[in-house]
């Protein structure tokens, strides 16, 4: 079986999916409202060059992005590790080097990954506007970056309705309510 | 010359994952496998147990078992096996019930 095969076939798991969608959900949450509380703060800081706006979020995506991974990478080899602990006693077996063994490395790896693109999405595409200096304001892009960030939310949400037969615009318009919670709050820092 | 092995019917305990569906086509992709049947015995949380019926030209059994370990499984023992120029199949005795 060739690796983009090995992909499809995990992928195609329905467990794989859903841990995976979990961590890219849950992420990407973290990683949006972060976002957006970046900037408004540069905003509300006073920082009006779009580009080091950006900047930071880029160092927040590489901070949470490496977090999504790495965390994930090891808690999903724990339970990994113990999911196959239960099986070798059930089985009186030693699986190590066999299929089973095989796919479940493979999981963890599509696991890790989806936990690292849900921030990197999170927190880049609500910064974009900031690189338009030229075009909007700081303001205007500011607003912009909460209205990206708020319609990602919505997405989020809106897929997570889709999937467990809830109404889609319910769930997106929670998911996205967040986010403007976390714009409002911020104007209420001190400073 | 060892004669060619037709038949093996073997009592496989496997993971839950990988599925009846995997297992089962690893192991007609075996060389010499024309077909094989495989029903589901018993299931449990963790395992299940499978009855698989393998049939060829010349099965080559230890193949067959390496593959079966290959997926996860386990060949706890072999049930049946028709080796020959044919396939012979059980004859009726009284003492059968």
């Amino acid at each position: 079986m060739d690796r983009l095969e090995t992909v499809r076939s995990l992928l195609s798991d329905e467990t794989v999916r859903s841990i995976s969608r979990r961590y890219f959900i849950s992420n990407g949450f973290d990683g949006t409202l972060t976002s957006i509380g970046i900037s408004v703060g540069a905003y509300l800081s006073g920082v009006t060059e779009g580009i080091t706006v950006f900047s930071i979020g880029l160092g927040a995506a590489v901070g949470l992005g490496t977090s999504g991974v790495w965390s994930v990478w090891e808690i999903e080899r724990a339970e990994k590790q113990a999911e196959l602990l239960r099986i070798e006693r059930a089985m009186l077996v030693d699986l190590d080097g066999t299929a089973v063994e095989e796919r479940q490395t493979g999981a963890r790896k599509i696991n890790a990954v989806a936990s690292g693109i849900g921030p990197l999405i999170g927190i880049i595409l609500p910064l974009l506007p900031f690189l338009a200096g030229d075009v909007v304001s700081p303001f205007e892009a500011t607003l912009l970056s909460v209205g990206v960030g708020v319609a990602i939310l919505f997405c989020f949400g809106a897929y997570l309705g889709s999937i467990s037969k809830q109404h889609w615009i319910v769930a997106g318009v929670r998911m996205g309510l967040a986010g403007i919670v976390v714009a409002v709050l911020n104007l209420f820092l001190p400073g | 010359m060892t004669p060619p092995i037709r038949r093996l019917v073997l009592d496989v305990l496997k993971p839950s994952d990988p599925d009846i569906l995997e297992v089962t086509a690893v192991v007609a992709d075996c060389s010499a496998v024309d077909s094989v049947n495989a029903v589901l015995v018993e299931t449990d949380r963790e395992v299940q147990t499978l009855k698989m019926t393998v049939a060829g030209g010349d099965l080559d059994a230890e193949e067959i078992e390496a593959t079966i370990q290959d997926a996860g499984g386990s060949v706890h023992s072999i049930d049946q096996v028709i080796c020959g120029d044919r396939v012979v199949e059980q004859s009726p005795t009284p003492q059968d019930r």
